[in-house]
């Protein structure tokens, strides 16, 4: 088997496990998307009860929900490890750092693109935006902006997991990186809704096509460190 | 010693510099007198992201050799970088003002780039507090700085794009003053300025580290110690 | 119960002579917070014996086998696990270890057998199915093959991380007290187990408050007090007193 496969074969097996995990344990997709849930209500309350107003903040909104919810999300799939001591036992086993990333980042995309189809979904119903035609760009949109959050969560999490003071550095290293993205997805987003007047959309798309690609090299040049020195 | 001297002579640049900013150089003939903080603003900006290179790099450094010095230069550029970065927002806000009539514009990529870049050191800072083993403190640290320094490009790219699509009035904007065609007392008088803030840099830079240093030998000396009266402890029993 | 013969993989490590010593450690020390919990231990190990470390708690067994298990960095000093150095091969020693430390690494919310099929495609086991199967029987666990691991008793836990390392080929086994948590009908487990690896050549060093059951199956003992050996016994280990240290530049000093 080539390296390629076989690092492949990995990272399977440990997106695998992982999701089995989250399914039969802590549920924490179910937690995290009435999590999402509960931040739409309260924008809601927030911005109301003007329809145009929300309709026009809504881009804004569904990556917002979805860039918090993400910080639980990733937080969560790492805290698997915390079972009696998994994650030194991962860092021991011979195998190379990458694959871990990637079968953990992999673990993190499935649970954000299942959160962002809700996400989306609840965003039309609450705030009245339309999506008809949109549709195809609008999940282009999605998918590219949840492997962003997946990508650079999963970094950070690792990389809190084992820190005094999670719960809150978590969200303070993943967020402020995460900006662009965010500012990416929400203008593509509104562009794709609106049927891309200005024919803006490509270029956002490229945005967010380079955040993820330089993010996700990032990670897996970078995680082995992370895992080091328990 | 050397040192003592660079400081003085960064000191008085500074003070010779300020005193030129303030009263030699005219003032702008659209913005008047408040556009004379362009430049300690645009000098600090440019120290602000010089240290988070230097702290990127130094990143680099450490994870490659594993020399301890080279997250004490790390350490010092994120310390002596927030100061700067702090500044340099101070600045921008004061300096907007009375040029585009609100304290913050979201499309000036330099500002919101800035702002975005004080965010990122306060979390590096804060991660180093957490963690008290040196070379586990250094090796996170590294890698934060490191995935922070790429993401800083990207950040000013899509602030520009943003702009880009809204065409807000740049009459008056802070960016008529950096361009080629302005004024050649503008011009020396901004050179002079960051000449005389790199060399505080420097300077500060230089002290830092040997503060961290000197933190670091003495944590290694009473580790020593602990460990000689270990060994004294059991050698008399 | 456990079958009275447990499956261990052969490996090709060569005869007595021909292999380098199992565990060289040199000065190696380790501080946490400033405390010293490893104070400078010189060890050396001969490959294929059955080596325990004995002493109250605090006296640095974990601590050196973890370092031993590469989970962990030295603060001074240097090791070697089978002539490959701790600080530079990393990568090459891990696939010849296997380390069971106090926390057993399992999850909680996987079944038993999905524990071990995990483990065994992150070591890479060949024939996994079957030797995963294998190792359960072996350890008694087979008929809760399917249940979660969370329903099992500390003991149990035990054992199932004993079978994960027979899925793999270390030639250096760390233990680190197996036999606090075992029950009774499992302490003969471990000493199956002890027998087995010696046959197959593997190195096994483990840590314990005192060896009653196991004293037939050990070639040696080392006694640890405060960080420290203070005393060496038996066949297949020797140590000798750490050299001076000297404070130098801040993290200069050998590593």
């Amino acid at each position: 088997m080539t390296a390629l496969r076989y690092e492949a074969r990995l990272a399977l097996a440990i997106a695998a496990k992982d999701a089995r995990a989250e399914m039969r344990g802590r549920q924490a997709v179910v937690s995290t998307l009435f999590f999402a849930a509960v931040v739409l209500l309260l924008f809601g309350f927030a911005l109301g009860p003007d329809r145009a107003r929300l309709a026009e903040a809504a881009p804004g909104l569904l990556w917002l929900a979805l860039v918090f919810a993400g910080v639980l999300a990733v937080s969560r799939l790492h805290l698997i490890e915390t079972d009696d001591g998994a994650l030194e036992q991962l860092a021991l086993y011979p195998v190379p750092r990458r694959a871990i990333y990637a079968g953990k980042a992999l673990a993190g995309l499935a649970v954000m693109a299942v959160l962002g189809l809700v996400v989306l979904g609840a965003v039309a119903v609450l705030f009245g935006t339309s999506i008809g035609s949109a549709i195809v760009p609008l999940l282009a949109t999605l998918m590219l902006g949840v492997v962003g959050i997946a990508a650079v969560g999963t970094f950070y999490a690792g990389l809190t997991v084992r820190l005094r003071a999670r719960e809150v550095m978590l969200p303070l290293l993943m967020l402020p990186i995460l900006a662009p993205l965010l500012l990416g997805a929400v203008k593509a987003t509104a562009a794709a809704l609106a049927g891309d007047p200005f024919g803006e959309l490509g270029a956002w798309l490229q945005l967010l096509v380079a955040f993820d690609v330089i993010m996700l090299t990032a990670g897996l040049a970078t995680y082995g460190y992370l895992l080091e020195d328990g | 010693m050397k040192t003592r001297i660079l400081g003085w002579v960064a000191f008085v640049a500074v003070a010779v510099m300020a005193l030129v900013a303030l009263f030699l150089v005219p003032a702008d003939l659209n913005q008047g007198d408040a556009q004379r903080i362009m430049y300690p603003h645009v000098a600090s900006a440019w120290l602000a992201y010089l240290s988070f290179g230097v702290t990127a790099l130094a990143g680099i450094g450490w994870l490659w050799r594993r020399d301890i010095r080279f997250d004490s230069v790390a350490l010092s550029g994120a310390e002596i970088g927030v100061m700067f970065t702090a500044f340099a927002i101070w600045g921008g806000m004061m300096w907007g003002r009375p040029v585009w009539g609100v304290f913050w514009q979201w499309e000036d990529p330099r500002l919101t780039t800035t702002a975005v870049l004080l965010a990122l050191y306060a979390g590096y800072l804060l991660l180093r507090r957490l963690t008290d083993d040196p070379e586990r403190r250094a090796t996170r640290a590294a890698i934060v700085g490191i995935v922070a320094a790429v993401d800083i490009p990207i950040v000013h790219f899509s602030v520009e794009w943003w702009r880009g699509l809204h065409q807000t009035a740049t009459i008056g904007s802070p960016d008529k003053i950096l361009n080629p065609a302005a004024p050649v007392p503008f011009v020396l008088t901004l050179v002079g300025m960051v000449l005389a803030f790199t060399l505080t840099w420097t300077y500060l830079m230089i002290r830092r580290y040997q503060l961290a240093q000197a933190d670091l030998g003495r944590e290694e000396s009473a580790r020593v110690e602990r460990i000689m009266e270990a060994r004294a402890a059991e050698a008399t029993r | 119960m456990p079958r009275t013969t447990i499956y261990v993989s052969p490996r090709s490590l060569g005869s007595h002579d021909q292999r380098p010593p199992a565990v060289v450690t040199t000065d190696l020390a380790r501080l946490f917070a400033g405390r010293p919990a490893l104070a400078g231990v010189s060890l050396t190990v001969e490959p294929g014996r059955a080596i325990a470390l004995l002493g109250p708690n605090g006296a640095g067994k974990t601590t050196l086998l973890r370092i031993l298990s590469t989970a962990l960095r030295p603060s001074y000093g240097s090791g070697q696990v089978d002539g490959l150095d701790l600080g530079r091969d990393v990568d090459a020693i891990r696939p010849r270890i296997a380390y069971l430390s106090h926390a057993t690494g399992l999850y909680d919310d996987l079944t038993a057998r999905e524990n071990l099929a995990f483990a065994a495609t992150m070591l890479a086991t060949p024939d996994a199915e079957v030797r995963v199967d294998r190792a359960l029987e072996d350890v008694g666990l087979i008929g809760r093959r399917r249940d979660l691991v969370r329903t099992f008793s500390a003991g149990m836990r035990k054992r199932l991380a004993l079978a994960r390392i027979l899925l793999g080929e270390a030639s250096l086994v760390l233990l680190d007290e197996p036999m606090a948590a075992l029950d009774d009908e499992a302490m003969s487990l471990v000493q199956q187990l002890l027998g087995a690896w010696r046959e197959v050549g593997v190195t096994v060093l483990v840590a314990a408050h005192s060896i009653e059951r196991l004293e037939s199956h050990l070639d040696g003992r080392v006694i640890m007090e405060r960080g420290l050996v203070t005393a060496v016994a038996g066949n297949g280990v020797t140590s000798h007193a750490p050299a001076p240290l000297v404070a130098g530049h801040p993290l200069t000093v050998t590593r």
